[in-house]
């Protein structure tokens, strides 16, 4: 009689896997150990913290612990808190594959040495974001070392010590671009000016007045670099004026001397994973559509942080992320209805995108799609108002949240009031 | 004469043409380059052995001077190859590889710091079934020869060539009858078969071409490859096969006593080659002159491609373009049309267009050749969004007035072989061009032998992310490395670009790295990686970070320590 | 007699400020929305400070630089003095979140801190 040997390698088998342990990623695994789940959480660098390794400036956490502190100090609580915990944690692990199973799903993971697969019921992903690219905003010209986006050159200066440039012009007036103006001009570099093809600045007040105002860096808006000069290293580029629609005006080019060109034109979503199983995306955040559980359309599938939008709070990512590891620890499949929330062009996005009716609140996030003063938002469920909040202020850079009671709605339409 | 009546009516007095041996020489002075490109272009015939000189000035033009590495040093001084091959495109290094396979003692010299950096890495990495070319024309031949190496080539060299096939989309029905009386035409004279596709089998293999095609014409002679990761392959196998290759090596003077090349000066030393072949892409005209062999023109031709994120390889699987008029084979089209590309890689690609210019190193990308390029592409892909842009280039062309390939030994010198004037589809004829001048050698060398050991084979480095789990997990447990992912848009890992930079041929620079095991190449353009990468360059090669390069000399990325500088 | 205008960054308002410093140094704020304008003019005008956050090189190949920021707020003028000093700081000791790496700097009464651990190991 002929013998098998069968080898029954055993799979790791997880309640809840967090992939990416920046803010969102660090709060969803605390958060579903917390709720009892048996967590692992993947890290595809070798250490914690994401991108609040490298953001040594501080403005972090007012809300979450009404400090202000440097993103790395906010990272440190939050490690500190995991360590506490019962997370299995993978470190310099690349998820390269999630394949779906019937009661959960398969993940290939790639680390030095070693190719596994793990099974896990549920997946939350809390991959951040990345950023968009100069090519991506049409700068032609020549391809010289010397451009880079702010997160690249923050990663170089602050991590590796090393001067990325010492006569630099900044394309983009978002937070890191703000950020980077003021630390490279304290590192002894010349920041010639920040350059915003919007009509208003991208970044937070407050980093306006703190990175640039202190050091007279002029900010300059409705302008744009079109061009790149140079070969090896960049030597200068060329500026234009935009006009309402963000096209650069003929006959406005300037040349500015420079060798170093920070771009800093927003934060794209990063959800490649969840694309390959067919996890819906929203084309207003770029990242996953999810109920008030940031659970996606995908069954038993996650998001939370800045791959879910792109926020201006870390308090607010580590918020989401523990959220999303609460019920991704607790919840159970419900066979509750699923709404749309709808909003009209006055706002940006509101998130989530979908309620499931089994609750009595829910909490929105959301941000206008221009500078309105004096606004009124409003949540109807059908024509019955059941929210109502006054703005003096709304700004598209920075995000609005808001609590809503939800019992008994069977439409949800944010609408935005403004006295003229 | 007639070509000076044609030159009157359109310059005036200006211009003067003057028949001399086998050559049409231009003299006189014009106001802009595009000018004297068009005298050239209307005294020229195509395909014509007898080729035109342009030596008319254009007013006011200063000329770009070629960029030569400062590099200044003795490396090559009193060598005495056999074969001395001047550039490191893809026609060069076929050639280097070709010739490896005799006994022959073997130097290629190329001005930048890696091969394939000009034309060779700036096209779309089409393999032309030659469909839009006369037959008659030497490029119409090499193509087709060429066209059928790519398999066997790119197999032996471990090259990934998709022949994915090509489709020319119809809109207008009146066009119909005409198109399928073209089928005996193109299977005639195209490589590998032409096919009519009707509007339902289109929809079913394209699903993302427009609505509004009607039909199309398949050519399952068409295919894809990456351009330079071939022309590195070829460098590749070359040295495994013996031959030398010299990176930041110009040719600055040829030597030339009683029409033979005696010497020839570079900035790594002067060199006595036996035979010299000239393989210098948009410089050719310049070694020819060098060489006292100038017998024709270049006049460079820009052109665009961008490149597309793989999220919009969705909409397309082959190779697609829409044609609005048809001439057949009547009327050549020096912009070879364009068309949407799947790449080997799994981008797309969009383009290119055509522009005459005077700079044959200007690589700038302009806004509107891609606003050109993907009007006139939407017309097949309405699905064409600028979004989806990742990045793009310019590549320059080497065109002569003839609009033909010039693969043949020195009309006046003796040891030299022109390669010149290879343009589009020059990628596809670079093996048949590589084995034409093997012929000529052999002719003129009568007796060179044939090597009992050369390797056809490359060994490249994995791709991992490409394999199969098992296989994988074998490279990986052989390799810890390969399990270690750096890039993570292409999912590249650390021990593949640690075997590139352990390749045969020098690398070095991260827009090198970018081109042979591709971290950076994807979404985030390096944003993550980049650090990486600049680290492993500067542990494997024993440089600080501030040394390490983007790619060209000086380019470097870093400035230097903060605390230091 | 001193006159200034900024922006108001203690709330999201962001209200325009224009602050008029008299002969008597008193002074009068216009263009806020509330009574935290005027502190905050107040301030930015008698007193400004600010946290000043930067790298610190240290010994250690495993994180060449470290994270570090004053305890508190610095006076504004101070900032490119404590650069100074920073630039010339080498850390060769083990150190964790909120640990000192300079006392008292320039007199300002101020600590300087680390905002990062130094051993890798605690990350993973």
């Amino acid at each position: 009689m002929k013998t098998a040997i069968f080898f029954w390698v055993k799979k790791m088998k997880y309640d809840v896997t967090v992939i990416g342990a920046g803010p969102a990623g660090l709060a969803a695994a605390i958060s579903a150990d917390k709720n009892g789940a048996k967590v692992l959480l993947i890290e595809r660098e070798d250490k914690l913290g994401g991108v609040l390794k490298q953001c040594i400036h501080d403005g972090f956490g007012l809300i979450k612990y009404g400090e202000k502190l440097s993103g790395c100090e906010y990272a440190n609580r939050s490690i500190d808190e995991l360590m506490k915990r019962d997370v299995s944690l993978k470190l310099r692990t690349f998820v390269s594959k999630v394949t779906k199973k019937k009661d959960g799903f398969n993940l290939l993971l790639s680390s030095s040495g070693k190719l596994e697969n793990i099974e896990t019921k549920k997946i939350i992903f809390a991959t951040g974001c990345r950023e968009r690219t100069p090519k991506q905003v049409a700068i032609h010209g020549s391809r010289p070392a010397g451009v880079f986006t702010a997160g690249l050159a923050q990663y170089y200066l602050n991590v590796n010590g090393q001067m990325p440039g010492r006569k630099c012009v900044i394309l983009g007036s978002g937070d890191i671009g703000l950020i980077m103006a003021r630390r490279l001009t304290l590192e002894g570099a010349s920041v010639l000016g920040v350059y915003e093809a919007k009509d208003s600045p991208s970044g937070l007040t407050r980093n306006i007045y703190q990175c640039l105002e202190d050091f007279d860096i002029p900010l300059y808006l409705s302008h744009t670099v079109t061009r790149l000069h140079g070969r090896n290293r960049l030597e200068g580029v060329t500026i234009s004026k935009v006009d309402e629609k963000m096209e650069p005006i003929n006959g406005t080019e300037e040349y500015v001397s420079c060798d170093t060109l920070i771009v800093s034109v927003g934060l794209i979503p990063e959800n490649e994973l969840p694309k390959t199983l067919d996890v819906p995306m929203s084309k207003y955040t770029k990242g996953a559509i999810v109920n008030q559980y940031y659970e996606t359309l995908v069954n038993g599938i996650y998001a939370c942080g800045n791959a879910l939008h792109v926020n201006d709070l870390v308090d607010y990512v580590s918020e989401s992320g523990e959220e999303a590891g609460k019920f991704a620890a607790i919840r159970d499949k419900s066979d509750a209805e699923t709404i749309d929330v709808n909003f009209t062009s006055d706002f940006g996005y509101v998130v989530p995108q979908k309620i499931v009716k089994d609750s009595e609140t829910a909490t929105f996030y959301f941000r206008t799609s221009r500078i309105r003063e004096n606004a009124v938002v409003k949540v109807y469920n059908k024509d019955e108002e059941i929210f109502r909040k006054k703005y003096l202020n709304l700004k598209p850079p920075e995000m609005e949240k808001i609590k809503v009671n939800i019992e008994d709605v069977s439409e949800i339409r944010f609408v935005m009031e403004v006295s003229k | 004469m007639n070509m000076n009546r044609k030159l009157k009516n359109e310059f005036g007095n200006n211009v003067k043409a003057k028949l001399i041996d086998d050559k049409v020489i231009l003299s006189g002075e014009v106001s802009s380059w595009d000018e004297k490109v068009s005298a050239g272009l209307l005294v020229a015939k195509q395909g014509s052995r007898v080729h035109v000189v342009n030596d008319i000035v254009v007013k006011n033009l200063v000329e770009a001077k070629t960029i030569v590495s400062s590099i200044n040093d003795k490396k090559l001084e009193g060598k005495k190859p056999d074969v001395l091959i001047i550039g490191g495109g893809v026609v060069g290094c076929a050639i280097a590889r070709e010739l490896s396979k005799y006994d022959l003692d073997i130097l290629l010299v190329e001005k930048e710091y890696d091969v394939a950096l000009h034309a060779s890495s700036r096209n779309d990495g089409m393999v032309h079934p030659g469909i839009d070319i006369k037959p008659g024309l030497l490029k119409k031949k090499l193509n087709n020869i060429g066209n059928e190496m790519y398999d066997d080539m790119c197999n032996d060299l471990n090259v990934k060539f998709n022949r994915c096939g090509q489709y020319l989309c119809f809109t207008k029905n009146n066009l119909l009858i005409p198109v399928i009386l073209t089928l005996p035409y193109f299977n005639l004279t195209a490589a590998g078969r032409a096919h009519f596709v009707g509007r339902k089998k289109l929809f079913n293999k394209e699903p993302g071409i427009s609505k509004d095609i009607k039909y199309g014409l398949y050519f399952d002679g068409a295919g894809t490859v990456c351009p330079y990761g071939l022309t590195i392959a070829l460098a590749e196998n070359a040295i495994e096969n013996g031959v030398a290759i010299s990176l930041d090596t110009a040719v600055i003077s040829i030597k030339v006593e009683d029409k033979k090349i005696t010497s020839v000066q570079t900035n790594r030393g002067e060199i006595y080659p036996k035979m010299t072949i000239n393989a210098a892409g948009v410089f050719c005209e310049e070694i020819a002159k060098m060489a006292g062999d100038r017998f024709f023109s270049i006049h460079p031709r820009k052109g665009t491609n961008a490149i597309l994120d793989k999220e919009a390889k969705k909409n397309i699987n082959t190779i697609y373009t829409s044609v609005n008029s048809f001439n057949g084979d009547k009327k050549s089209n020096h912009t070879k049309g364009g068309g949407i590309v799947s790449t080997v890689d799994g981008n797309v690609l969009v383009g290119p267009n055509a522009i005459e210019t005077s700079e044959k190193e200007n690589f700038d990308t302009e806004k509107s050749s891609i606003d050109n390029i993907f009007k006139k592409q939407k017309k097949a892909g309405t699905w064409l969004s600028g979004s989806d842009i990742i990045t793009y280039f310019t590549g320059v062309r080497a065109a002569t007035y003839e609009e033909d390939f010039i693969v043949e030994k020195g009309r006046n010198t003796k040891n030299i072989i022109h390669s010149a004037g290879i343009q589009s589809p020059g990628l596809t004829a670079s093996p048949a061009i590589a084995v034409e001048i093997a012929t000529i050698l052999k002719n003129e060398m009568p007796d060179i032998i044939e090597k009992t050991n050369f390797n056809k084979y490359r060994n490249s480095f994995p791709r991992i992310s490409e394999m199969d789990e098992d296989n994988r997990r074998e490279y990986i447990e052989e390799n810890p490395d390969y399990g270690e992912i750096v890039c993570r848009c292409e999912e590249i890992s650390k021990g593949e670009i640690v075997d590139a930079m352990r390749s045969p041929l020098r690398c070095d620079t991260v827009d090198g790295i970018k081109r042979r095991a591709r971290p950076g190449m994807g979404r985030c353009q390096g944003g993550f990686c980049g650090p990486q990468v600049a680290k492993m360059i500067s542990e494997e090669k024993g440089i600080p970070l501030n040394k390490v390069r983007k790619g060209y000399e000086d380019s470097y990325i870093l400035l230097g320590e903060k605390n230091e500088i | 007699m001193i006159d200034k205008t900024f922006t108001c960054i203690v709330c999201p308002n962001g209200c325009k400020l224009n602050a008029t410093v008299l002969e008597d140094n008193k002074l009068v704020v216009t263009g806020n929305k509330c009574i935290k304008g005027i502190d905050f003019a107040n301030n930015e005008i008698f007193n400004p400070k600010r946290m000043l956050t930067t790298t610190v090189k240290t010994t250690f190949n495993s994180m060449p630089y470290l994270p570090v920021r004053t305890e508190s707020e610095i006076p504004k003028e101070k900032v490119f003095q404590v650069m100074n000093v920073l630039r010339t700081t080498v850390i060769k000791r083990q150190l964790k979140v909120g640990d000192i790496v300079i006392e008292n700097v320039l007199d300002t009464g101020i600590n300087v801190i680390a905002t990062m651990n130094t051993e890798e190991k605690r990350y993973g």
